[in-house]
């Protein structure tokens, strides 16, 4: 190895050197973004806050408690909202790429900070819920009525101590064998820049079988 | 004969109160919605200050603990106006701006002081690298020039011999 050779190797160390002490000062001007994902999760949890014992068999009189919680990937602080929706299969169908058409029963406005998760208890039940004969128009219904012509109707739900009247029908499944509705929780956030609030495609929720009822 | 006056008076204000009472309660639910816009107006333009001192860098889980009250009277407000209380709803309303208060301002303050410590510290730091990169630079070419020195001493410092090619 002659001189320059060592020469050449002292100009490359030093440049590494120089480089690694001007790195604090390189980072606040460049910026590395784009290496994050942004997303929010959001999820259901029972009433012991894990993911079993969901309530399924319901009936009017009893009162359950589930948890809904979300959590903020944003790399910002986010604006949720998060909607409470209630109705039958065909009106509400748990798919993430677009919001139910039915309005919200109840409402949770959070702010929630970078990387931090939000929950929160909710508690509901249902009552007058009533069955009726639409072959017959009857509101009576006899033990002589087919099952496949009784609809059962909800018409108050109440999500944490509020009533909500609600017009919610179900005919009976007869391929899984009940009434069945279905309790949404759609999240969405407040755009800045849109200063609107749009649909953070999540869907959440549970389904309840009220033949019991 | 003086009865159909009296009657007929009666029977317009009657027909004036019929008209004026849904007039009232449609101006009523205009106020109402002109005061859900404007608090949620107020609500997003705290946020918005909100976000921008979380990008300059400030601590804003203060702030966002009283956004957060202000969104559960929001929503409380919303559910007694579907209900049909509109005095309750307003109230609640109320609360709400109640509640976001000064956040914007204090957002701003926030951010104004969390820029000023991101200027100090950004100088704070570009000046240690220069100072880091002249010592590594100075330090380098003394090595640099020692290690010449020495090289150069080492190999003048050989004799070179010259073979004899007798045997």
């Amino acid at each position: 190895m002659n001189l320059k050779s060592y020469r050449n190797l002292f100009i490359v160390i030093t440049l590494i050197l120089t480089l690694i002490a001007a790195s604090p000062a390189l980072a606040t001007v460049i910026s590395f973004q784009g290496g994050s994902e942004q997303f929010s999760e959001f999820w259901l949890l029972g009433p012991e806050h894990v993911a079993e014992n969901y309530p399924f068999n319901v009936s009017t009189g009893e009162m359950y408690n589930i948890f809904v919680d979300l959590a903020n990937h944003m790399d910002r602080s986010e604006y949720y909202l998060v909607q409470v929706k209630f109705g039958n299969s065909t009106q509400l169908d748990f798919d993430s790429s677009k919001p139910g058409s039915l309005s919200p029963l109840y409402e949770f406005r959070v702010f929630v900070g970078d990387e931090d998760v939000w929950g929160s208890p909710v508690t509901f039940g249902f009552q007058n819920v009533s069955i009726k004969d639409v072959v017959h128009s009857a509101d009576n219904v006899t033990m002589n009525v087919p099952i496949e012509d009784v609809v059962l109707s909800v018409d108050d739900v109440i999500i944490n101590g509020m009533v909500f009247p609600v017009d919610a029908s179900t005919s009976w499944d007869s391929e899984n064998s009940g009434f069945y509705f279905r309790l949404s929780f759609e999240l969405w956030r407040y755009d800045v820049a849109l200063k609107s609030y749009s649909f953070h495609n999540r869907v959440v929720g549970l389904q309840l079988n009220m033949t019991g009822s | 004969m003086t009865s159909w006056p009296k009657l007929l008076m009666i029977s317009a204000l009657f027909f004036l109160l019929q008209v004026s009472i849904p007039w009232v309660t449609a101006s009523n639910a205009n106020v109402v919605t002109g005061v859900f816009i404007e608090t949620e107006e107020v609500l997003h333009s705290a946020y918005a200050a909100v976000l921008d001192a979380e990008r300059a860098g400030a601590n804003v889980s203060v702030l966002l603990d009283r956004l957060n009250l202000a969104g559960e009277y929001l929503s409380e407000a919303y559910f007694w106006y579907r209900s049909g209380d509109s005095e309750t709803a307003n109230r609640f309303a109320g609360l709400c701006r109640d509640a976001v208060g000064n956040v914007r301002n204090e957002a701003v303050e926030l951010m104004d002081a969390a820029k000023a410590a991101g200027d100090a510290e950004f100088v704070e730091t570009v000046f240690e690298s220069i100072v880091g990169v002249i010592v590594i630079v100075v330090s380098c070419y003394v090595v640099w020039l020692i290690f010449k020195r020495r090289y150069r001493r080492q190999v003048l410092g050989l004799k070179p011999e010259v073979g004899s090619s007798e045997s």
